[in-house]
Parts: structure tokens; C-alpha cells; sequence
């Protein structure tokens, strides 16, 4: 039981400042994902936690206790590591009992069977303890390694990247057992990945780091459909979402969005409207996932924006389709039995609806249509 | 610019003597015939330790063929000398002459060849720009970025106007958008050079995005040879199902049960039934055991007045761009499958279930070849 709360940590190893002015408050039993790309700091910011790490400014606070200056073993934190560490020559009912049988947690042989027999019945692997690891299968594995932490009972798990040395494959069926183990943690679990599929699947709330600071915190949704910057938006989704620049355009008093070179003006919704009225620039960055890029073969009317196909990638259920326009390419979906060649025309249609508006200097979200209206309802 | 033909290839690496012991290695590829058309693109894919860079190398003439014929052309190229197959190829790691610019890098073969200065330029000039490498032609290898590096070597192999471009693992040492970028490349390219082009790789998504044709292979045999979305769609057995398609095909352990007349799907650990579709009636009989296999965008939740199997959400997922339900079918199983709507879904909530019978597999317990329908 804990809620952990980390006052401007900054850290720095040697001129590299790994952390900078990190605030976050994770909540009692709350599942925390920490999301960003290799070197953000993500692991930095675990091992501050665990205790591992010194920060050179800042607090470290477990329940309302700082605790900057007490011992990792002291802080009854759980580490789960990437490959389980399993100890190949114990059976289940050993690994388990391993870290009780501690010099430095030292219980009865009564009080670990009994916790054992407990943990082992939520992780459902009470008829494994007489197995070694490898006669078990990788979710299993994975069960059992949890089981392990859990029996001590801690304050928070802390996991690293658990998952990330495995195939695709493996690591999707995995991600799913995990998530359908969350609800038997029941424990403060801070979870460290690269992979956005696992963000959105398993965080109450993710934090997204960026260079050693925070970008954003916020629920799945939050963070997809309302990302703070740009560097956020291109982190979640497959593919990457589509970003050009967009010129203001006042006409009849209605501003109207000019892209990609085009001569037609595009209409914008009333609130996108009287946002960007507001700003201060003529030029904005749109910002369109490719679900809301439409296209065809034969042009309808002005809305539409002749290309060509530049590159397309069937990829099994669905086809990804890259559309050249000028000099941006524009990626988008079509299914999976599309028939193109390279270089054919092709027209699109952005879903303006949908489109995101980031400011050209500080790459700040700017609006959204029914910013706030389409967090709540999707919960 | 050629077709390339392996007629029943076997490799087998030579057997060793250790004292008295003798180690008698397996074949490392079995028996191959493979019919590669002229400016066609094909991908060798399958596991580590399949037989798909021993095939290449056997290609290139790095390997000695065991036993079997490859033609390039019309011509035979068993006994041939690895620098007269006429053979472009691009290795995983770029091995780019270190002291060398690109320009000279790129130019390397010609001038083995002995070609007039003149001609050498002509050449290089002609292919740095379809692999976006003109403006990095004094540039020494080492401050290029891996990206930049496997296209100088792609440039090199491709100089000396090959009849047959190799290609063995040419994106597994770059970053996922390096890799996304070059993919996009190397596709445009082939449809400018059409040059056959054979590409190994163990990735899926690279074998599906490139290829007009895939072979896949595991432990040295063919599988399946066919378009993407003939593999996709049609595997002929439960590897190649497996192998192909992300988020992976369900397969499933299942006994056949008969009601009212009826042929079901049954999964024993959490009693769901699901209607075997009517192509399989006639193969299919009441407690034969069989595996189910069907892709997460060919199951749906329908409405819980229409037809359908009741069960219940084990796991939800949003990521964002798509939903994703998993049902809970066994230990360490599930169903998993990808929602059509934008709807949030609880765990433990009752949905219905119906699946696409056109794109229902059945395969084999034992053998895990596909099971065919009648037509």
C-alpha cells in the first residue's frame, strides 16, 4: 500500500542531465506506466524509486515519508526484471519462497507455506509448484515471477520493460496476460516501457518522458486523442500520424485552413475556428492520424486533394497506403486486397473533424474539435 | 534482369569427426524447388535456423549446393565462380570500406572490373539518386547513419547490374522508423529497376510489404509459396498461420460436438461453443478433436439478439487506433479479437460472438496441416 510522489528530482550523470525537475504523484494501487524512447530517462526515474539511483536535488516521498535517504532493500519495493530471472534449478514452490527465505526477510517455513499457498491461488499456478521454470510455458513464467514478488507483500512493483525481449507474437499474448492479471496485483505498480501498445493497454495513467522530463500525464485516451504536443502525438499510433503545415485564411470573416498547396480553403468546425482565430500566427501544424485520411480513385469534388501512391504495404489485415502530395508523404489505411500501382493517381480527404492544431514554434496543441467533450465520452 | 530457378536444392553442411564420434548434421534445407519470374520480388521467410540465408548464400555461391540445380536464366550456376552469377547482393551489416568516400565505395566493383573512369561515374551518377545517396558521395562511411549506410551498400550491389538482386536481412539493424522509411525505398526501387530481387528476413511485416511472392520456410523445407494475401488468407497448415499476421491468428484446441443437428466448435475450459461453418460439415464429425483457427478482425461482437456463441470480455484493450477483447478460452488462451466500434467494454461483460465462417481454419491436431473443406 502506497502512493509515491517524486518532488523536482533532477539527476545528472556527469554533463548528461538524465532527469530534469521530474514531478509525479502516483496513486495508491494505481497501474503507472512510464512511456518514452530509449535514453528519456524512464529507467532513471525506477531506479530513483527503488533507490538505486541517488537524485542530486529533489524528494523521493513513499506515503507522506520522504525517503531519499533510506536503503532500497528498507523501502520494501519489487523489482521485476525484463527476462524473469527465474531460478532455473528451484521448482515453482522455491522461487517463490525464495526471497522470505532471505537472510534479510527470514520467515518460518509455516508463514511462507501459507503465503505461498495464497499468492499462488490468485496467480492461478497452484498446481505448478512442483515444476522447474522450463517445463513451463512463458505466461506461466511469467505468473510465476510475479507470484515471487508479490509474496513479500510490497509497497510497489516496479517492472522494467518486462516484455520487451520477446517476439511480437509472444509479447502480444503476454501483454494480454498481464493486463488480465492487473485486478489480482492489487499492489502500486510503475511499469517502464518503450511500446505504445502496452502503455495504452495496461496504464491507469501514463506519464510520457521525453530527455529526462515529463511531456505529459494522462489516462490512454487522453494522451491519444488530446496530446499535449507534438512529440506526444507522433508517439501513439501505428503509423505515425500525419503532420503538415496549415495557413490561415480569412475569408467572408470565416477562417478557413489552406494545405499542402492546395487553392481550395478547407471549412473548420465553429470552436476550431475561434480558437485559431486567436493565435497569434498565420501558420499552424496540422496534425491527422491516417484512420482519418480517406481516399479514391476519382475525384468527387474540391475537398479532395489529388496524389500519387508513393509506396503501399499490405501488412496482413489491413494495407497501409503512402500518398505522395508535392513534397509530403501522407500515410492512410485501406484493406488488405487493395490493388495499386506505384506512381498511380489517387485522391484524399482529410476528416478535418478530427484533425489536431500544434503550434509551429512550440509544437503545443492548440485545439481540437470537442477537445473536451470527446475525453468524456469515450469513458 | 533474369528468372531464377532452384530445382530440389539440399544443403547439407559437411559432417564432422570429433575423435571417434561422428556427427551426422541434417539437411539445412530439403529438397527446395522455387520458381522466381523475371523482375519478380520474392521473400525468403521463416524462423532463425530455417534454411533462408544457407539458400541465399547457395545463390550467391557462397555455400556448395549438396545435391540439386539453380538456374539463372537459362543457365546453370552450380559450378559457377561467385563473381560471374551475375549477382547483386547486400548483406545485413553494411561492410562499407572504411577509408573509402561513398562515391569510391559505390565505384569499388566497377573498378575491379577495370572500367574507364568515365564510364564508372556515368554509372554511379545513374544509381546514387534511386537510393537517395547524391549527396553523400564524399562522405566517408563512417558519419553515416545506419539508414544512410545500407543504402550506399544497396547502391553498391546494385552498379554492377545485377541479373539477380540478394538481399539478406538489409533492415534488421536499423531503428523502427529507419526501417519504415527504407522499406517504403527499397519498393520504389524495385519497380524502377525491376530487377529479380530475392530479400530474406524473419519479420513478417518486411516479407508482406515488399514481396510480390513469399516462400516460407521452417527447418529447411518449403512451406508455402503465394501472394501475401493468399498466405494470409489461405495457410496450409497451422505454422504458417501462425507465422503470419499481427496481432497472430487465434488457434485454439477444440472438440467437435453435435446439437439439434449441428456441428459446434467446443472449448472445453470456459464452455463456449461456436457453429462449424457448413463447408466443414461434411469433414468434420462429432468428437473429433481439431485446432479452430481464425484471425482477431474475422470475430465480432454482434448484437445479443443476433446469432452468435454468449461469453464474456476477459480482457479489454484501447490502444488507441483499435480495440482489442480477449476471452478467455483456457490456461494461458484466448480468443482475441478486434472491435468494429468505439465502444469501451468492461471486463466480465456478456457479449455474443460470431465469427466470419469464410475465414474459419481448421487444422489438424497431430500433423497441423490444414483440414479442407468440401467444395
Amino acid at each position: 500500500m502506497a502512493n509515491i510522489k517524486l518532488r523536482n528530482i533532477t539527476k545528472t550523470f556527469g554533463k548528461i542531465k538524465a532527469l530534469d525537475q521530474v514531478n509525479l504523484e502516483i496513486k495508491d494501487k494505481e497501474f503507472f506506466v512510464l512511456f518514452g524512447p530509449a535514453g528519456a530517462g524512464k529507467t532513471t526515474i525506477l531506479k530513483t524509486i527503488a533507490g538505486i539511483e541517488f537524485p542530486d536535488d529533489g524528494h523521493v516521498i513513499f506515503n507522506d515519508d520522504i525517503v531519499n535517504l533510506v536503503e532500497p532493500a528498507k523501502r520494501n519495493v519489487s523489482m521485476v526484471f525484463e527476462n524473469y530471472a527465474l531460478y532455473p534449478h528451484l521448482n515453482v514452490f522455491d522461487n517463490i519462497a525464495s526471497p522470505m527465505r532471505s537472510p534479510l526477510y527470514k520467515k518460518d517455513e509455516e508463514y511462507i507455506n501459507k503465503q505461498i499457498v495464497k499468492v499462488t491461488s490468485t496467480m492461478k499456478i497452484d498446481h505448478l509448484l512442483e515444476r522447474l521454470p522450463s517445463q513451463l510455458s512463458n505466461g506461466q513464467r511469467q505468473r510465476v515471477a510475479l507470484g515471487r514478488s508479490l509474496v513479500r507483500d510490497p509497497n510497489v512493483f516496479l517492472m522494467d520493460e518486462p516484455l520487451a525481449h520477446l517476439d511480437a507474437k509472444l509479447r502480444h499474448h503476454m501483454r494480454t496476460e498481464l493486463k488480465a492479471m492487473q485486478t489480482q496485483l492489487d499492489t502500486t505498480t510503475i511499469y517502464v516501457t518503450h511500446d505504445y501498445m502496452e502503455a495504452l493497454s495496461l496504464g491507469d495513467r501514463i506519464a510520457i518522458i521525453n530527455e529526462g522530463k515529463i511531456e505529459q500525464i494522462g489516462t490512454g485516451d487522453e494522451v491519444y486523442y488530446t496530446p499535449k504536443n507534438l512529440f506526444v502525438a507522433k508517439l501513439v499510433g501505428e503509423p505515425e500520424i500525419n503532420t503538415f503545415k496549415g495557413e490561415l485564411a480569412e475569408v467572408n470573416q470565416k477562417v478557413k485552413m489552406k494545405v499542402l498547396n492546395q487553392i481550395h480553403l478547407f471549412d473548420l468546425e465553429l470552436d476550431v475556428e475561434q480558437e485559431l482565430k486567436k493565435h497569434h500566427s498565420q501558420h499552424v501544424i496540422v496534425g491527422i492520424r491516417g484512420l482519418n485520411v480517406s481516399y479514391s480513385f476519382v475525384k468527387k469534388d474540391d475537398t479532395q486533394i489529388e496524389g500519387s501512391v508513393y509506396s503501399f504495404e499490405p501488412i496482413g489485415n489491413k494495407t497501409i497506403l503512402i500518398v505522395k502530395i508535392g513534397d509530403e508523404l501522407i500515410r492512410t489505411i485501406a484493406p488488405n486486397d487493395l490493388q495499386v500501382d506505384i506512381d498511380q493517381k489517387i485522391f484524399i480527404e482529410f476528416d478535418f473533424k478530427n484533425a489536431m492544431f500544434f503550434d509551429m514554434d512550440t509544437e503545443e496543441l492548440l485545439v481540437r474539435h470537442n477537445q473536451e467533450e470527446i475525453i468524456k465520452e469515450v469513458l | 534482369m533474369s528468372q531464377l530457378v532452384l530445382q530440389n536444392v539440399f544443403k547439407r553442411y559437411e559432417n564432422k569427426k570429433i575423435g571417434r564420434k561422428k556427427i551426422v548434421n541434417d539437411y539445412a534445407v530439403k529438397d527446395l524447388c522455387l520458381h522466381c519470374e523475371e523482375g519478380e520480388f520474392v521473400g525468403i521467410l521463416g524462423p532463425s535456423g530455417c534454411g533462408k540465408t544457407t539458400t541465399l548464400r547457395m545463390v550467391a555461391g557462397l555455400e556448395d549446393i549438396t545435391q540439386g540445380d539453380i538456374f539463372i536464366g537459362d543457365r546453370k550456376i552450380n559450378n559457377l565462380h561467385p563473381k560471374d552469377r551475375n549477382i547483386g547482393l547486400a548483406f545485413e551489416d553494411y561492410a562499407l570500406y572504411p577509408p573509402m568516400n561513398v562515391y569510391d565505395n559505390i565505384a569499388f566493383n566497377l573498378r575491379a572490373k577495370n572500367l574507364a573512369e568515365a564510364d564508372i561515374k556515368k554509372e554511379v551518377m545513374r544509381i546514387a539518386p534511386l537510393m537517395k545517396v547524391e549527396d553523400l558521395l564524399e562522405h566517408s562511411p563512417a558519419g553515416l547513419s545506419g539508414g544512410q549506410k545500407q543504402r550506399v551498400n544497396i547502391a553498391r550491389a546494385l552498379v554492377r547490374k545485377p541479373k539477380v538482386l540478394l538481399l539478406d536481412e538489409p533492415l534488421s539493424h536499423l531503428d523502427g522508423k529507419m526501417r519504415q522509411v527504407l522499406r517504403m525505398e527499397i519498393k520504389r526501387l524495385h519497380k524502377e529497376i525491376q530487377c529479380t530481387t530475392i530479400i530474406v528476413t524473419h519479420d513478417q511485416l518486411e516479407a508482406m510489404s515488399l514481396a510480390d511472392r513469399i516462400a516460407i520456410m521452417k527447418d529447411g523445407q518449403l512451406q508455402q509459396f503465394g501472394t501475401p494475401l493468399e498466405i494470409y488468407d489461405n495457410p496450409v497448415n497451422e505454422f504458417v498461420a501462425s507465422f503470419i499476421g499481427e496481432p497472430p491468428m487465434n488457434i485454439t484446441k477444440v472438440k467437435i460436438t453435435k446439437t439439434n443437428g449441428h456441428l459446434f466448435f467446443y472449448f472445453p475450459m470456459c464452455d463456449l461453443s461456436i457453429a462449424v461453418p457448413t463447408k466443414y460439415e461434411s469433414v468434420l464429425k462429432e468428437g473429433m478433436e481439431v485446432k479452430m483457427g481464425v484471425r482477431p478482425t474475422d470475430l465480432f461482437v454482434v448484437d445479443m439478439t443476433a446469432m452468435g456463441s454468449v461469453t464474456q470480455v476477459g480482457v479489454f484493450e484501447n490502444l488507441g487506433d483499435e480495440r482489442r477483447i480477449s476471452i478467455e478460452v483456457g490456461e494461458d488462451e484466448y480468443l482475441t479479437l478486434i472491435t468494429t466500434d468505439e465502444r469501451r467494454y468492461k471486463v466480465g461483460e456478456q457479449i455474443k460472438l460470431a465469427v466470419n465462417e469464410e475465414k474459419t481454419h481448421v487444422f489438424d491436431i497431430d500433423t497441423g496441416n490444414r483440414i479442407k473443406p468440401k467444395q
